[in-house]
């Protein structure tokens, strides 16, 4: 055991005989991070950061009045202090409909391939891996490239009052490089992410994509409004797509309303029929894999789409009905989702621009998507950020145009997705609410706005 | 916070010894606390928020970040175990970090020459909003709640937040500066969705901030502000109108002067965005292309950002980079005038940091962040506005609002507006008018500003960089006119 896990434990014990006083239920997870993160711009590192850090995250109820704090200050004195005020809050906090008790194990949990050595000790090759995307996007004709870095390694204990236990370690690569040209409006995006150094992480490759799709974008003309067909890449999909699977389908969010799925039970078609999506806490090198959630319940693939219908709600404990087993999203007050993975379909990128009959978009990025409402049918907006094309010839032609606004539903753009990529890529953006293995989609009939002035 | 004084003493004195050759080094200790208190459809939330307001709602936090430039490269460590082995294995290795990554610049990282300070500062208030009982929040929050107990002709979500925060720092770097700082803040936010079936729907989300405490934040009247909102969603909602088509003229109120002040010149004028560095983050800026002293819009045009400002939500005295804060005057009549400076990106434009390197706790790097930022106030009174106004509407607030990372093309999509004809707001009610423009298409369009009696504020969070770091600040202005423009 090294330090960091000593003094983890010393204080576990320390707040566990302190919450065993004044609580009913009741768990600790103690995170142990040890992570990295390498910016640069304009093809140069601008900083070099470490964390190294424990947090305690408690859970505490007394008859069934929650609460959960986030805890950093390590002081004793100042745990002590926290805790007090925990106890004076739960004792004249209300009860908490919408928790009723914490699963009773034992649980056995499957090893999972989300921890790699060569992570842990990356150290300053880090900085070489950084310069080598950053050639890499030059030589393929960008001008300047900007990016991150992140890599690290996180260790996971855990107890709770219901005598389960656990321990697991994770590790993180997530790569994002954007490329600009000469143009300033001439931009292109990509990222890498994996938990290992040699399952779908490659740097160069990611810088080479940046650096292609910032040369293609160089001389791009603002876009007629109107109606397109778009083919989005799988980046896209973590703010345009992901939402219904992440946000929408948690059992908390439609119980509040919270969300655009309000209304809609098991078994309403909300997609088209070649959607299927799950939540999988067990796939391999997935950034959001784990053993078990935060009741300790072990993870799992649960399928939320089938086929463009609700097949389910994630959820924890507290939320499942009497006959259902939690999914593993805990969460334990409020559900929480892991990877989100979509189905794949039979087309390449090639084929999807070749089938789109109509005035096609190919969009390689988004950002800042908003809504007007949460509620029913959750209208947003969404402005592509790097390169934009306008197909044609079967894609042999690709067009870059600029200024264009993505207005639509969630329920429009999955109804209309009519076709998929064969692939699935993992992305993960700080955009987006948690990793997503998408592929490339082809949806139709999307309105694009423009400026007026 | 005395013993964390000493760690951050004895970090800064370790990471200019044992032969290490820093140009600069800078240590931030930090205690910060959180506690949040929300009612979700009625039902008592307490700790970490549902929603994505703002992340550790319900946190205590303690530790340090050192900032290392050596050999031209910069380096941070970041921790929350204060034991002396562990802050110089930290430092150990932000040096080393730094002296790495320095190999690979072109030029090396500097920081511009600033004055040192000796000093402490907090914020004026009377009771400190962390200090109040839970009973006592909860009775506040519960006056909101009780609004809907009676029947509308719509229905409601409803979620009502306060958030309390305490914000204690001592900053101490290489050339000799040392201050403290003590800032606790406290917001209220309502998010309401008026919902009628069909698909017809309202959303409202406002942030009432302030860091004069507690007895300011409820002297406020909020229950009325509040009932007004309710009220008015269910009139949009019932009664609104298709916008108007063709060009015409557009008042908008303090609330979305307020934000296109901040997404339209304040995020554009960072000097890190100008420079590249945020590309991959936040975005970069349309005035990369431009210099100092480019004319972006009318003579009438004034955009400041101010941290001074007692009782806004970003107020602060000294910024993270221990530099005194001052007024940033960002467009003056109508001239791009001021960047928004850290020390950093001062020194690559020779001149002075204006005191906008902020940190949102010991976790994350000071970066170049607005305050309070507010269109100043003009000579043009409401009513003088709206009579010269033959035909338009005026936007008094925003739901759904967006603009591209070089903060050039924006989106603003109305929400209580009405029409204006013949020198009159009339009662009929706009729906959705959506403002879609450029940013200079924008501020050349503008041809009025409000005077000073009707500046409003609104508290916001400002989000940037990766990781994200939600940074209080307040928006503003008055009213704000727009000639001859075209709705989406």
């Amino acid at each position: 055991m090294n330090e960091m896990e000593e003094k983890s434990y010393q204080i576990m014990d320390l707040i566990k005989k302190k919450v065993e006083k004044f609580c009913t239920d009741w768990s600790i997870k103690a995170v142990l991070n040890n992570e990295n993160q390498i910016r640069f711009s304009e093809s140069q590192i601008d900083i070099n950061k470490n964390w190294n850090e424990i947090k305690i995250i408690l859970f505490l109820s007394l008859r069934r009045r929650t609460l959960d704090i986030t805890i950093n200050d390590l002081r004793p004195e100042a745990i002590e202090k926290a805790l007090q005020n925990c106890e004076k809050l739960l004792k004249i906090a209300k009860i908490n409909i919408n928790y009723k008790r914490m699963p009773e194990g034992p649980f056995n949990y499957k090893p999972l391939n989300i921890y790699d050595t060569n992570v842990v000790n990356l150290d300053e090759k880090a900085v070489d891996l950084v310069v080598e995307a950053i050639e890499a996007a030059l030589n393929e004709g960008a001008s300047r490239v900007a990016g991150s870095f992140f890599h690290g390694s996180t260790q996971v204990i855990q107890s709770n009052s219901l005598g389960l236990k656990g321990s697991y370690k994770k590790t993180d690569l997530n790569f994002r490089i954007r490329a600009f040209a000469e143009d300033m409006y001439a931009t292109g995006e990509a990222i890498s992410c994996s938990t290992h150094l040699d399952h779908g992480f490659n740097v160069i490759d990611t810088g080479k994509e940046a650096g292609v799709i910032c040369k293609q974008a160089v001389g791009g003309k603002k876009g007629k409004p109107g109606l397109y067909n778009i083919i989005i890449y799988p980046k896209v999909s973590t703010e345009l797509q992901a939402p219904t699977p992440s946000i929408a389908l948690n059992k908390y969010t439609q119980k509040m309303g919270l969300a655009w799925l309000v209304g809609k039970n098991e078994g309403d078609k909300i997609a088209n029929n070649i959607i299927s999506v799950w939540d999988n806490g067990t796939i391999d090198y997935g950034l959001a894999s784990s053993p078990y959630d935060d009741e300790l319940v072990p993870t799992k693939k649960s399928l939320l789409i089938d086929s463009g219908k609700i097949y389910q709600f994630f959820t924890n404990t507290s939320f499942s009905k009497k006959t259902q087993e939690s999914t593993g999203n805990a969460g334990i007050t409020v559900p929480k989702p892991t990877n989100t993975v979509f189905s794949t379909g039979d087309y390449t990128l090639r084929e999807l621009m070749e089938i789109s009959e109509k005035p096609t978009l190919l969009i390689t990025s988004t950002w800042y998507t908003r809504y007007q409402s949460y509620a029913p049918p959750g209208a947003l907006s969404s402005l592509p950020k790097d390169g934009m094309f306008l197909v044609k010839n079967n894609g042999n032609t690709l067009d870059p145009v600029r200024e264009l606004r993505i207005n639509s539903d969630h329920f429009h753009m999955l109804e209309h997705t009519i076709a998929l990529g064969k692939e699935l890529k993992q992305v993960s953006t700080w955009l987006g609410t948690n990793p997503v293995f998408a592929p490339y989609m082809l949806i139709e009939d999307i309105k694009m706005t423009t400026g007026t002035k | 916070m005395i013993e964390n004084d000493a760690i951050a003493e004895f970090a800064l004195e370790y990471a200019q010894s044992n032969g290490k050759k820093c140009e600069y080094v800078e240590v931030r200790s930090e205690i910060n606390s959180t506690d949040t208190v929300a009612f979700i459809n009625g039902k008592l939330h307490i700790g970490n928020l549902p929603i994505e307001l703002t992340s550790d709602a319900f946190a205590r936090k303690s530790g340090l970040n050192i900032r290392i430039i050596a050999d031209g490269g910069m380096g941070m460590a970041s921790t929350n175990q204060l034991t002396k082995k562990v802050i110089m294995e930290s430092i150990d290795r932000a040096y080393k970090i730094a002296k790495r990554s320095g190999k690979h610049r072109r030029e090396p990282i500097g920081m511009s020459d600033e004055k040192v300070y000796e000093e402490v500062w907090q914020s004026e208030y009377k009771v400190n909003p962390m200090d109040v009982s839970l009973e006592e929040k909860i009775k506040f929050l519960q006056g909101f709640v009780d609004i809907f107990k009676q029947k509308y002709p719509i229905e409601y979500i409803h979620i009502f937040v306060l958030l309390s925060e305490q914000r204690d720092t001592y900053f101490i770097n290489s050339e000799g500066s040392r201050i403290k700082s003590h800032v606790p803040r406290v917001a209220f936010i309502p998010v309401i969705i008026g919902i009628k079936g069909g698909g017809q729907n309202e959303q409202s989300m406002t942030n009432y901030a302030t860091t004069s405490g507690w007895d300011d934040l409820i002297s406020w009247n909020l229950e009325e502000k509040v009932r007004y909102t309710v009220n008015k969603l269910s009139e949009i909602v019932l009664k609104a109108k298709k916008p108007p088509e063709g060009e015409i003229d557009i008042i908008l109120g303090p609330d979305v002067a307020g934000i296109i002040a901040h997404e339209n010149c304040g995020h554009p004028s960072e000097a890190d965005r100008i420079l590249g560095r945020e590309g991959a983050q936040a975005g970069e800026s349309y005035l990369r292309e431009h210099e100092i002293g480019y004319k972006i819009g009318n003579d009438c045009v004034n955009v400041f950002d101010d941290p001074t400002i007692k009782g806004s939500y970003g107020f602060y005295l000294f910024d993270d980079e221990g530099v005194k804060a001052r007024r940033r005057e960002l467009i003056k009549g109508g001239i791009f005038n001021e960047m928004l400076q850290n020390r950093e990106s001062a020194s690559i434009f020779h001149t002075q940091s204006n005191a906008a390197a902020r940190a949102v706790s010991y976790d994350r790097e000071p970066l170049i962040r607005m305050a309070n930022t507010y269109f100043a106030p003009g000579d043009y009174s409401f009513e003088e506005m709206v009579e010269d106004v033959k035909f338009g509407i005026l936007m008094n607030s925003f739901t759904e609002w967006n603009i591209d990372d070089k903060r050039l093309q924006s989106k603003y999509v109305g929400q209580e507006a009405y029409l204006i004809k013949n020198g009159e707001v009339t009662d009929s009610l706009v729906l959705k008018p959506a403002l879609e423009i450029s940013s200079p298409g924008l501020f050349r369009s503008i041809d009025a500003q409000g005077r000073l009696e009707n500046l409003k504020w609104q508290g916001a969070f400002c989000g940037k960089s990766e990781p994200g770091q939600g940074c209080p600040v307040w928006t503003g202005g008055s009213h704000v006119r727009l000639r001859n423009v075209r709705l989406g």
